[in-house]
């Protein structure tokens, strides 16, 4: 159901007028209170806080619907973004009554999720200072900064620096200088930052999902239309199977982002603390999936565009753009690869069927 | 799609476990070693046949049709994706080697009338020894292409005369009846196909010989001769009528398979015994330390699990009775070359080790590629997977 809202609105609302938000780094506003009263922005806020309640594998869905329409849109609509996972895992209702709420209702607003595994920002004192090379936003009203033992957000202090941005220009793209108070300082612990960090891949997972269904689909129908050598060039058989292999990588990835996301709502219904049952692997492996994918699918749909792709009158090369943005999100790749692979260490059959005997491979 | 499997599946998954760690692995390799088949008398299959195994499907009441589901005791296609997968991780030649109605059965239960089916089907009912069936498409001039067979059916009778040559049959020498796919006129393609139920001692089926095989050693790939091999007209799978009426349905047959994605499940599980092979190797000498050695370890376990669930969808999908043509092909597309490439990581990873040719992971590597070939080649995969989502034309182009 709440796909199928989400396909609807992406169709109607989004994908129309996807150059326009580009060249605007911004959603039109009424495009924004649709997404609002639609119950798009509240999607996994708890249903005392105004919320949905819906878990993981809902998330996955809409995110999917909407990127596939505008992936920097997705961003732009979403006042919480994958900020909101570090406040449900630290904070809990309290911090999102504090931190997530207020956003809600105020038009435009924009949290941002930083992973901060260097650290770029230092904290001395009860403060953050350092700068964010890049973050999709034109406006930050909430930052929150997630490392791997804990978590803290900054709301004073934030200065932003238009950039052009290399995609996602519809969510806006700026550096941001970071010289404000961070707090509280008491959100220390391991396991609700991997918590916090597995959804927050999912989160991206699924937007790339979506931005490589669009170039997956929107070339194979082309190369239906377009006619060379006598024929619709998908009837030549080395793009007959390229078009095979790129709808093999889209339902790759999607399934493993699906299956990663059960096993978060999975762990979720069995324990009252955040733990996870092997779901921050899954999640890892999920987003590293979804962007080697994605950076197969996104290019090879310019390709069989020709020039055509290579113009910004058709779509494809902004997907092309925009898988490679998101992909950097989040640590990028190499953070994921490095999460995924240390599970090998501790894992002795990984991919064992029996459920039973994994049960406590995985948690924390 | 549900990932959880159900208790059924979970208790043959265990039982499973336990014949594969005592009984198949070892077989495996001395079959492996030895270069020959697990012979017949083996009692290995005198234990299957005690435990139940190599049973038919078949319900025992003509005209009621087995459900998958119920067949398998199970969750359907599914369920029988997952124990596939678990059997071959454990020895995939072994598995084919299984007594039982094999590859035989589907034919029979597809296209035989009552009365063949309870004369071929009910010895595998409780059976009181091992008991094989073979099937006989596959041709030297004729593989993919199965349109292509030149075995012919001449009608004499009472009898059809049947002449010709049979290729890579599992199980063939040591079958009751062999399942043997001719033709009663080439130019008709595949509505010129016959099925006939050729029994063990008819005259002129012989010339039996067991090919020697790359992997996968365990289990006979016969070749074999049909010289004027008078098979009675009642052996013929149906009747005439029957070839009649499916030819007007043409196209409107198979909008789902269930086979490809256990083909592909098969992979998944030699692949998965690569990693588990290659891991616990990796273990012993102190190389997941390196990032390398992980990294790929990583893309071997990740590409491995999306392929178990591309088998899981499209068995999922058949379960439903939904068309599945795209998923299947694209289960058996991507899940034997992600093997393969399990395998050949593996060896990567045991260097000289893996060259001494006496390594499970080396074996897995010869026995994998034979997935990439079996049940459509790859690239028939994809030509299929190109009709659904393109209308790739069956004609010049292809």
């Amino acid at each position: 159901m709440v796909q199928e809202t989400a396909r609807a609105f992406a169709h109607d609302h989004l994908r129309p007028r996807d150059r326009e938000f580009e060249s605007a780094r911004g959603v039109a506003p009424h495009v924004h209170h649709l997404y609002r009263d639609l119950g798009l922005a509240g999607l996994e806020l708890p249903e005392a806080l105004g919320g949905a309640d819906l878990g993981a594998f809902a998330r996955t869905l809409v995110n999917e619907e909407l990127a596939a329409a505008d992936a920097g849109a997705a961003l732009a609509l979403d006042p919480l973004g994958p900020a909101l996972y570090p406040l449900i895992a630290f904070g809990g209702d309290d911090a999102l009554r504090a931190h997530a709420v207020p956003l809600l209702e105020r038009a435009g607003a924009r949290a941002v999720l930083a992973l901060d595994l260097l650290p770029r920002l230092e904290t001395l004192g009860g403060r953050a200072r350092g700068i964010l090379p890049w973050v999709p936003a034109d406006r930050v009203d909430l930052l929150v900064v997630l490392e791997r033992e804990r978590a803290y957000v900054v709301s004073d202090g934030l200065h932003l620096t238009q950039l052009r941005g290399a995609a996602l220009r519809a969510a806006g793209a700026s550096e941001l200088r970071v010289d404000g108070v961070a707090r509280p300082a008491d959100w220390v612990s391991t396991p609700r930052a991997r918590w916090a960090l597995a959804h927050a891949r999912l989160y991206v997972a699924s937007l790339l999902v979506g931005v490589m269904r669009a170039a997956a689909e929107f070339s194979r129908a082309y190369a239906m239309e377009r006619v060379a050598f006598g024929r619709p060039i998908a009837h030549h058989q080395a793009l007959a199977f390229l078009i095979s292999d790129m709808a093999s990588a889209v339902d790759g990835a999607r399934l493993l982002v699906q299956e990663a996301a059960w096993r978060l709502d999975r762990a979720a219904d069995l324990a009252a603390e955040p733990d996870i049952d092997g779901g921050a692997e899954a999640c890892a492996t999920a987003f590293l999936e979804a962007a080697e994918a994605a950076l197969f699918v996104t290019p090879n749909g310019v390709q069989i565009l020709g020039g055509h792709g290579f113009m910004q009158d058709y779509p494809v090369e902004k997907w092309m753009r925009e898988a490679r943005a998101l992909s950097l999100l989040l640590g990028g790749v190499d953070a994921a690869r490095e999460d995924a692979g240390r599970a090998l260490l501790s894992d002795a059959e990984p991919l064992a069927l029996d459920p039973a005997s994994r049960s406590a491979a995985g948690a924390p | 799609m549900d990932f959880v499997l159900d208790d059924t599946t979970r208790e043959r998954l265990r039982q499973i476990r336990d014949l594969g760690r005592t009984y198949m692995r070892p077989l495996g390799l001395e079959a492996d070693r030895l270069g020959r088949p697990t012979p017949p008398e083996d009692p290995f299959f005198k234990l299957l046949v005690q435990l139940g195994l190599g049973r038919t499907r078949w319900s025992g009441e003509p005209g009621v049709e087995p459900a998958a589901a119920r067949a398998h005791g199970g969750g359907g296609a599914r369920s029988v994706v997952v124990l596939a997968e678990e059997m071959s991780y454990w020895d995939r030649g072994v598995a084919v080697s299984f007594p039982g109605p094999g590859l035989g059965e589907p034919p029979v239960l597809s296209m035989g009338t009552p009365e063949q089916q309870q004369r071929f089907l009910e010895p595998f009912r409780k059976p009181d020894r091992p008991r094989w069936a073979a099937f006989a498409m596959t041709e030297p001039g004729a593989g993919s292409d199965v349109a292509g067979i030149r075995t012919s059916a001449r009608r004499e009778g009472d009898c059809y005369v049947l002449n010709g040559a049979k290729s890579f049959a599992a199980n063939a020498s040591r079958a009751d009846w062999i399942v043997v796919f001719a033709t009663v006129d080439p130019s008709l393609g595949r509505e010129g196909h016959r099925a006939f139920v050729v029994e063990r001692g008819t005259p002129g089926l012989g010339d039996f010989q067991v090919e020697h095989k790359m992997g996968l050693k365990a289990y006979e790939s016969t070749s074999f001769t049909l010289k004027n091999c008078r098979v009675p007209a009642a052996n013929l799978l149906g009747d005439e009528e029957h070839y009649a009426r499916r030819a007007g349905f043409k196209g409107a047959m198979q909008s789902f398979n269930a086979t490809r994605p256990t083909i592909a499940a098969m992979a998944v599980g030699m692949g998965r015994a690569a990693l588990d092979e290659t891991l616990a190797f990796a273990r012993e000498h102190g190389l997941l330390r390196e990032s390398r050695a992980r990294d790929r370890l990583e893309r071997i376990r990740r590409r491995l699990r999306a392929a178990r669930l591309l088998c899981w969808r499209a068995a999922w999908l058949a379960d439903l009775r939904r068309p599945n043509m795209l998923e299947a092909s694209m289960a058996k597309a991507v899940a034997p070359a992600v093997a393969l490439e399990a395998a050949i990581f593996g060896m990567d990873l045991l260097g000289e080790v893996g060259g001494r040719g006496d390594h499970l992971v080396e074996k897995l590597f010869r026995d994998v590629k034979a997935m990439d070939i079996v049940e459509g080649t790859g690239q028939i995969q994809r030509i299929v997977m190109a009709r659904q989502l393109v209308h790739l034309p069956r004609d010049g182009a292809t």
